[in-house]
């Protein structure tokens, strides 16, 4: 009973500090209030209109798949064409990949909420994910996925304000876990290497973002969840 | 004492149903409005992209059904595909305008991956670095003053080729310059056409098995 009358308590006490604080912030024309909810409800309804999109895209894919695989059914130098083509999405991450590898997790601390430090250290940057990918590939990873996203070669990380965007606008959020598939020990070592990431396991240290990693026998990457636009880059020949 | 675990669990279940709002809240609805208008920007572009993606799935899917009906099978539209992905893997010698980045002094790993990820955020779709095609999983790495790309040395001056559009690519170009040029002349140069004719031979799977 006093674990549950404490329970109770602490939620009373933080819907009160809630409800505190949203009165103790200074008063906002309604115009302003309607604007912001406005913005909010733009994010998501691109968000699901992003969700929409991906899901057209992933049924086209299917329905290209299923008249590659009849095509090369009708005619053996289609047939020749379409093994070179499923080499290529296999390197190019259209294809999910399982076996032996590491897996890094990490996560935003806690705000130390001290007016001397402003570094932001407390959080994950895109730039720490940017690095662990990195590191990973120089460490002989041959797949990676972060948060369940395929990196590809057209991935990049960036802010959008505070967001963590990577492949077609996909927000990431703490907490953060990188799967890379490779020989564990390799890649194990080279995550372990002190001169690698030392600014992020010296944040960690401090702010403790969790940063661990784990080896394991069998992990498996997803494949990337749309595909490739080509636009500027033509083959020579 | 059956009351009062049914009781622990709802009080549980509200503090963690808190916790988890509290983290969708410092994500979305706690951001600045700034961060989310960018947010948005982002989403639209996104958006827009898997717009034109769709598109040109439908336009191939007709494509090789057209041929399915008529009895044949469309080799060159398998081909055409196999030649994109070609192009995205650096499997083969790519042309198209860009830009031409030259870095006239030394660079850390992390700066060149800095502008080579801000170079991709804007469209950059093929890359080359004083005769060394790269693509995102190219090894990066700096021992001591040395760039290692790929396992090989490289010095400077750095040349850098990227084909994308280029009124996108300046932007980010000039953005990552402004950080290096504190240290380092870097010359940005719009071309209409470069050429990058080293491919990428793929690293061969291992460890890697097909299938989840």
């Amino acid at each position: 009973m006093t674990v549950l009358a404490s329970v109770s308590l602490a939620t009373f006490l933080v819907t009160g500090l809630a409800a505190t604080q949203f009165r103790s912030q200074p008063l906002a024309s309604s115009n302003r209030l309607a604007r912001d909810e406005a913005l909010r409800q733009s994010v998501n309804q691109l968000e699901d209109q992003n969700r929409a999109l991906k899901a057209r895209v992933q049924a086209l894919q299917a329905e290209v798949k299923a008249g590659e695989d009849e095509s090369a059914r009708r005619s053996s130098a289609v047939q020749q064409v379409k093994a070179l083509l499923d080499e290529q999405k296999a390197i190019a991450g259209l294809t999910a990949l399982h076996g032996p590898g590491l897996t890094i997790v990490l996560r935003d601390g806690v705000d130390p909420n001290d007016p001397a430090d402003r570094s932001l250290g407390w959080t994950i940057h895109y730039q720490d994910l940017q690095d662990i990918v990195s590191l990973l590939w120089a460490s002989g990873a041959e797949a990676v996925a972060v948060n369940g996203q395929r990196v590809v070669p057209s991935t990049s990380f960036h802010y959008a304000g505070v967001n963590i965007l990577i492949n077609n606008a996909n927000r990431l959020t703490s907490p953060y876990t990188v799967t890379a598939l490779g020989d564990p020990s390799t890649l194990a070592n080279g995550v372990g290497d002190p001169d690698q990431l030392a600014e992020l396991k010296s944040r960690n240290r401090i702010y403790r973002l969790g940063l661990s990693w784990l080896r394991s026998t069998r992990l498996s990457v997803p494949a990337y969840d749309t595909t490739f636009l080509v636009k500027s880059a033509q083959p020579l020949g | 004492m059956v009351v009062s675990l049914i009781g622990l669990a709802l009080g549980f279940l509200v503090v963690v149903q808190l916790r988890s709002q509290a983290a969708v809240a410092r994500t979305l609805a706690s951001q600045d409005n700034t961060s989310v208008a960018l947010l948005i920007n982002d989403l639209n572009r996104a958006n827009n992209q898997l717009i034109q993606q769709a598109a040109a799935l439908s336009l191939q899917e007709t494509q090789l059904r057209q041929a399915l009906t008529a009895g044949g099978a469309d080799a060159q539209t398998i081909s055409k595909e196999l030649q994109t992905l070609r192009a995205v893997t650096g499997a083969v010698p790519v042309h198209g305008p860009g830009l031409q980045i030259r870095i006239m002094g030394p660079i850390m790993d992390f700066e060149l991956q800095d502008l080579l990820n801000s170079l991709r955020a804007a469209g950059g779709e093929a890359f080359s670095l004083n005769g060394s095609r790269m693509i995102g999983s190219t090894p990066i790495a700096s021992r001591g003053n040395t760039l290692m790309i790929g396992g090989h040395a490289v010095s400077a001056p750095l040349v850098l080729l990227v084909i994308g559009d280029p009124e996108q690519l300046e932007p980010a170009a000039d953005l990552s310059a402004s950080s290096l040029q504190t240290r380092v002349q870097v010359d940005i140069q719009r071309k209409s056409d470069i050429t990058i004719t080293e491919v990428i031979s793929a690293r061969p799977l291992i460890y890697a098995q097909l299938g989840r």
